[in-house]
């Protein structure tokens, strides 16, 4: 587990430096050096008045994968709210005023919810098997030449 | 694990904005970016949507008031999928929000932003019309910090 800093909730004032026994939290780009961050030693986390910084796992747990029934009834919800987002979507392309402000936020605020079925369904967690199963089908996929393949591959390297 | 080819761009897109979000929190910078850039491939090839009008979605969402998150609930009750209740909980009141802002706009039409602006809560998207930014969400309380204007 390694230390990193949120930096919305930084107040810079700094008793993560003096602390830190490697000065892994002195870094020109506000975050933590991994590198040089000690395993599990969570001593600017606990010194940090602003709560602005926590520890992550390297590797998680593996999800459990849920039944195929709750998946589908999920999968259903997630594309209705996919095409309502796309009726907004092209309503606000083609309006203006407050009927376009009205259909770009109804567009986004589907697509939340729209998140939540993806994620609850089965990606929750990036580094885990049902999500590197869904790059390697998308590699395999034959999409148009604008199709990020190199993005893809590059993922599955990462996660 | 359900295959890839039941799921249109469109659904593709939000699993790819979902992992990116997730990535972000994760501070995986490099993932955010893979993640998005996959994301805005699917955005672009959305089907093109045939609706014109936003009174159609009045429909859509009754259905998903009624039968879709009815059938997802009662799934996710027997399971004891607790996550998966959370969301739909929030996700139901956020589209019952959806449902009143479109009646609102029926009767006042051009006129709905006359004394606000539109405020999205990022982490549940529940959407308030309000003249300044709203100090807490009233369905997730996150706090005034997760609401962005709509411009
Ligand atoms: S101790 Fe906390 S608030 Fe202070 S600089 Fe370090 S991270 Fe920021
Ligand atoms: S966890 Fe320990 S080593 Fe890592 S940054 Fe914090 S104080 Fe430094």
């Amino acid at each position: 587990m390694h230390a990193v800093r949120n930096l919305r909730l930084c107040t810079k004032d700094c008793l993560c430096l003096f602390v830190c026994p490697t000065g892994a939290t002195d870094t020109e780009t506000g975050q933590i050096d991994f590198a040089k961050c000690i395993d599990g030693c969570r001593l600017c986390v606990d010194a940090c008045p602003s709560h602005a910084i926590s520890l992550i796992l390297e590797t998680y747990p593996e999800p459990k994968v849920k039944e195929s029934t709750i998946q589908k009834a999920l999968n259903i919800l997630l594309e209705s709210k996919v095409s309502q987002e796309q009726l907004c979507s092209s309503v606000a392309s083609n309006s203006e005023k407050a009927t376009k402000a009205l259909a770009t936020a109804l567009a986004r605020s589907t697509r939340i919810l729209a998140e939540d079925c993806a994620r609850e369904s089965a990606f929750m967690l990036p580094q885990s098997e049902s999500v590197r199963q869904f790059l390697a089908e998308l590699v395999d996929k034959p999409y148009g030449e604008d199709f990020p393949y190199d993005a893809v591959k590059r993922l599955l390297e990462l996660l | 694990m359900t295959s890839l080819s039941s799921h249109s761009p469109g659904a593709l897109a939000a699993i790819c904005s979902n992992l990116a979000k997730a990535c972000e929190k994760q501070y995986r910078t490099e993932e955010f970016q893979l993640f998005n850039t996959l994301e805005q491939y699917f955005s672009k090839h959305m089907e093109q949507s045939v609706g014109k009008h936003l009174d159609e979605l009045t429909g859509l969402i009754q259905v998903d008031l009624n039968e879709t998150f009815v059938t997802c609930e009662q799934l996710a009750s027997e399971q004891g999928d607790r996550g998966t209740l959370r969301a739909l909980t929030w996700g139901k009141k956020v589209t019952s929000i959806h449902k009143s802002l479109l009646t609102r706009y029926a009767k006042q039409g051009e006129k709905l932003l006359d004394n606000g602006d539109l405020y999205i809560c990022e982490a549940c998207g529940f959407i308030a019309i309000s003249s300044e930014t709203p100090a807490m969400c009233p369905i997730c309380k996150a706090p005034a910090s997760r609401f962005s204007k709509v411009q």
